[in-house]
């Protein structure tokens, strides 16, 4: 065809920074989230919680208020890194069973319509893809851990003074690691699954069954073996050593928090193997 | 040559599997059918012109870009691929923005990509709905607008054709030659060998992860030695006209045609046997037509591939 025959034009506009393309999965993804009217309402139970210890530390520090209940003015509470576990290991408790209701949705619908050709043949790479996918989970679960968990630690810093925020500045920062440590963990477990198990449903139930069938595998090994290594294979375990070492809370663990860092860093790292390995544009049927 | 698709040496194989294998083409603007039986290497050609696989040997150059710029790559080509893949919860319109999205559009330039997309494939009626409420050639449309939509200069289409009626097949295959018009480069995969025929300019037949032959199908044809042209010759006297062809020596085989008003000629050399004709045409002989019958892809792909897989 002669080229002065050729109409076809390019586009020439702008373009966004190809650094941000991976967030159009997560606003496409989070509009589907809250669909389901149970998933919203449990997200919503997910505050009931943090708002509990809101009106705790505030009743803590305004003693004279509750003095027609025989409270002598001493402070019932204890806000330090103790307080702070018992409010995480709650809400990561929580943050797990949203996991288990959102994750199993975000990856296996797309391997399912053979939507991943379609990503891939744009301008988004797998670990792009990945990373939109995974922030669905990572920024859900933000709003129901350490995002609080901080309003809870400046509003006690606010009753407390200033001198109490710098002193126990390593809560703060303990709940932000502790927080997207797990959340790293359940996000990558939860995507792992819901690319390899087509169901939903069965997927979900899987991610359960890896706690409490982990759980009870360690405990099986520890009596078994007389040993305390099979926790190794039980996440809440690693994590409760985590969060008490950060938290500079002193307890009996099996083993060192170095150890437990190294299984739930295995942990994440197998996961993501997994999914990799399901996240490609073309699947070879041998 | 910076409109074209050029394929040098490629093979690409799965651990032990073989994808293709030494693939060497040149593919002019225009429409390019791939056609071979399943199996023959036609998805994983389009994978490594998509980017989303590649070579394990050669190189790939798509009017000039390598797979090395992904940007620029997936700016240049449209994918649509055989996969039903239109999420139920979304509506055709948000379908096609979204993907824009991703292109690197903002919200302004998407919208407005996406309805020129959505008008070009004539769904503007059907856009707000959602796609589970779609018919098949509806879902079928709605993905061609998504391979267009951000102004691809190459289209790259699995199968574009499954699925629809007789007239919005009809369209579709006015729109494909819309786009060719244009200059852009639609290759497409088809299993339907006569509708290859009408819409391509040139084809590209695969076999076992080979290319077995490429270029426009008379071109091939001609090249192929081993099976005689067959030419059907409609005239008044097909007996004495048979025997006129018997004394040639590249005339294989003459049979009277059952109506006895023509006769279907066999030969090893065209040229010469046309050149023949014009003599014949001079002698009084009242020829009403000639007519090649065996240079359309359904024989040429018979001869060559010896299958009848994909026929229909």
């Amino acid at each position: 065809m002669a080229v002065y025959k050729r109409t076809y034009r390019a586009y020439e506009g702008e373009i966004t920074p190809s650094w941000s393309r991976f967030l159009v999965l997560y606003r496409f993804s989070r509009r589907n989230l809250f669909r389901s009217k149970f998933q919203t309402a449990f997200f919503v139970l997910c505050f009931f919680f943090p708002v509990l210890c809101l009106l705790g530390i505030y009743a803590n520090s305004h003693l004279s208020a509750f003095s027609f209940l025989g409270n002598r003015g001493s402070p019932f509470l204890d806000i330090n890194g103790s307080f702070f576990v018992i409010y995480l290991s709650v809400q990561a408790s929580l943050a797990f069973l949203l996991t288990a209701f959102i994750g199993p949705g975000l990856v296996s619908p797309d391997l399912a319509n053979g939507a991943l050709t379609l990503y891939l043949c744009r301008p988004l790479s797998r670990t792009e893809y990945v990373l939109g996918k995974m922030s669905v989970l990572l920024i859900t679960l933000s709003w129901i851990t350490w995002l609080p968990g901080l309003v809870l630690f400046f509003v006690q810093a606010s009753l407390a003074g200033s001198q109490w925020m710098f002193d126990n500045a390593w809560i703060a920062s303990g709940l932000v690691i502790g927080s997207l440590i797990w959340i790293l963990v359940l996000s990558l477990l939860a995507l792992a699954l819901s690319a390899w198990v087509k169901w939903r449903i069965v997927a979900g139930a899987l991610l359960l069954g890896i706690l409490f069938l982990g759980a009870g595998f360690a405990q099986a090994i520890n009596a078994v073996l007389r040993t305390q290594q099979g926790y190794i294979f039980d996440i809440s375990k690693l994590i409760s050593i985590v969060w008490h070492d950060l938290f500079r809370d002193a307890a009996d663990q099996p083993f060192s928090v170095t150890e437990a860092w190294i299984g739930l860093l295995a942990f994440a790292a197998f996961s993501l193997l997994l999914l990799m390995r399901k996240v490609r544009a073309n699947e070879v049927i041998r | 040559m910076t409109d074209r698709i050029v394929f040098e040496n490629v093979s690409k194989f799965y651990g032990d599997v073989l994808g293709v294998n030494r693939v060497n083409l040149s593919i002019p603007p225009g429409i390019t059918s791939l056609v071979g039986p399943n199996g023959s290497g036609k998805t994983t050609l389009m994978n490594l012109m998509t980017g989303l696989i590649r070579p394990s040997h050669g190189s790939i150059r798509i009017l000039n870009v390598t797979p090395d710029q992904p940007e620029k790559l997936f700016h240049t080509v449209g994918y649509c691929s055989q996969f039903d893949s239109l999420p139920k919860t979304l509506t055709g319109y948000q379908f096609i923005y979204s993907y824009l999205q991703l292109y690197g559009f903002d919200s302004a330039a998407s919208d407005e990509l996406a309805w020129r997309a959505i008008d070009r494939v004539g769904l503007r009626e059907a856009a707000h709905r959602k796609a589970a409420g779609y018919s098949k050639g509806m879902r079928q449309r709605i993905r061609l607008a998504q391979s267009i939509a951000h102004n691809p200069r190459v289209l790259v289409l699995d199968e574009p054709l499954n699925g629809l009626d007789p007239l919005v097949r009809a369209e579709t295959i006015a729109l494909f030659r819309s786009w060719a018009e244009e200059g852009c480069h639609v290759i497409l995969s088809s299993h339907v060998l006569h509708e290859v025929d009408i819409i391509s300019d040139q084809v590209i037949l695969m076999s076992g992860g080979y290319v077995a032959a490429e270029g426009n199908i008379q071109a091939v044809r001609s090249e192929i030695q081993d099976h005689p042209m067959q030419i059907l010759i409609r005239c008044n006297r097909p007996g004495e006209l048979a025997a006129r062809f018997f004394g040639e020596n590249h005339v294989v085989e003459v049979r009277i045609h059952n109506d006895r008003r023509g006769l279907l000629v066999k030969t090893s050399d065209p040229d010469r046997f046309y050149l023949l004709m014009n003599r014949i045409a001079l002698d009084g002989f009242s020829v009403e037509s000639v007519a090649p019958v065996d240079d359309d892809v359904n024989s040429v792909y018979e001869y060559l591939i010896g299958s009848k897989e994909v026929t229909q």
